[in-house]
């Protein structure tokens, strides 16, 4: 009798630790396939509140408008003369403009039909020369 | 002869074998590292040509306060993978915004030939529902690639 009591069982009672790896790797896998990392890069920009409208003196303007063609328009504030340029030349344009005046504002007005991709690239630009104030827009015809 | 006796043929004491002792450690590590860098998708990709930029730069705002929206060229909005008419953003992004405790950050997705008027209305409905934090969602756009336009 006390030989059978004292007879110690054949199964281990720990966890076993070989196919710890096991279960690792198959939870890794799990996570690897489902990952998806998040693709979050843009130009970022804070929109104006509703209803806030600003009177802004035309010398302080710089009007930049994007046709459906992608040729840029500039326009000087108060001058009429307007001036074609593509949309990478906007940035010399305002680190220029900016340089003389520091309180210019670009308004980017955009033809209701051009593609997206031409005011992001204006956009791109202005934001490479390090322009704040930027308004974006329709253009009115 | 003496070659046979000869330190040649006597074997080194380190073991050949990679330690497998350890692979649970590395794949743990592995695990931990995808844990943590997960993020679920709470809307399906889209199949959209990204405009690109060369001022792109990350999103600073935490992954839960992003919001989506995608506009595709025809002028279709989806917000959390349903399709919305453009007069109803405002009424569906504003819960979302008061949600996230006006640390709401919109990120537009849209192709790149989608017609302006489509992003401006949108830009729009965001005002008016107070989310004023936008994000244009672009592909960074390599010098390579510029130089060989």
């Amino acid at each position: 009798m006390a030989v059978l009591g004292s007879k110690k069982s054949k199964v281990s009672d720990e966890i076993p630790s070989s196919s710890m790896a096991d279960i690792a790797f198959l939870l890794l896998i799990f996570f690897l396939v489902t990952t998806t990392f998040p693709k979050d890069k843009g130009l970022a920009i804070v929109l104006p509140e509703q209803a806030q409208e600003q009177e802004v003196p035309q010398k302080n303007v710089l009007h930049v408008i994007i046709n459906p063609t992608g040729t840029v328009i500039i326009k000087r504030g108060e001058q009429q003369q307007e001036q074609q340029v593509r949309p990478n030349d906007v940035e010399a344009i305002w680190r220029q403009g900016f340089a003389e005046n520091e309180n210019l504002i670009a308004a980017v007005k955009t033809h209701r039909d051009a593609p997206y991709r031409f005011m992001v690239d204006v956009l791109d630009a202005l934001q490479t020369a390090g322009a704040r104030k930027i308004s974006l827009q329709l253009l009115e015809e | 002869m003496g070659l046979k006796s000869g330190g040649l043929q006597r074997k080194s004491k380190a073991s050949q074998e990679i330690p497998s002792s350890s692979m649970a450690d590395i794949a743990f590590l592995l695990l931990i590292f995808f844990m943590v860098s997960t993020v679920f998708q709470k809307d399906k990709k889209r199949e959209i040509l990204w405009p690109e930029a060369e001022a792109s730069e990350k999103i600073d705002a935490k992954q839960k306060e992003i919001l989506n929206i995608w506009v595709e060229p025809n002028g279709d909005v989806y917000i959390n993978d349903l399709l919305w008419e453009m007069e109803e953003v405002r009424s569906v992004v504003r819960p979302l915004y008061v949600e996230t405790q006006a640390a709401l950050v919109v990120s537009i997705r849209s192709d790149q030939n989608v017609p302006y008027f489509h992003v401006d209305l949108l830009q729009k409905e965001l005002q008016a529902a107070g989310a004023l934090r936008v994000v244009f969602a672009t592909e960074l756009e390599q010098d390579l690639i510029m130089e060989r336009r």
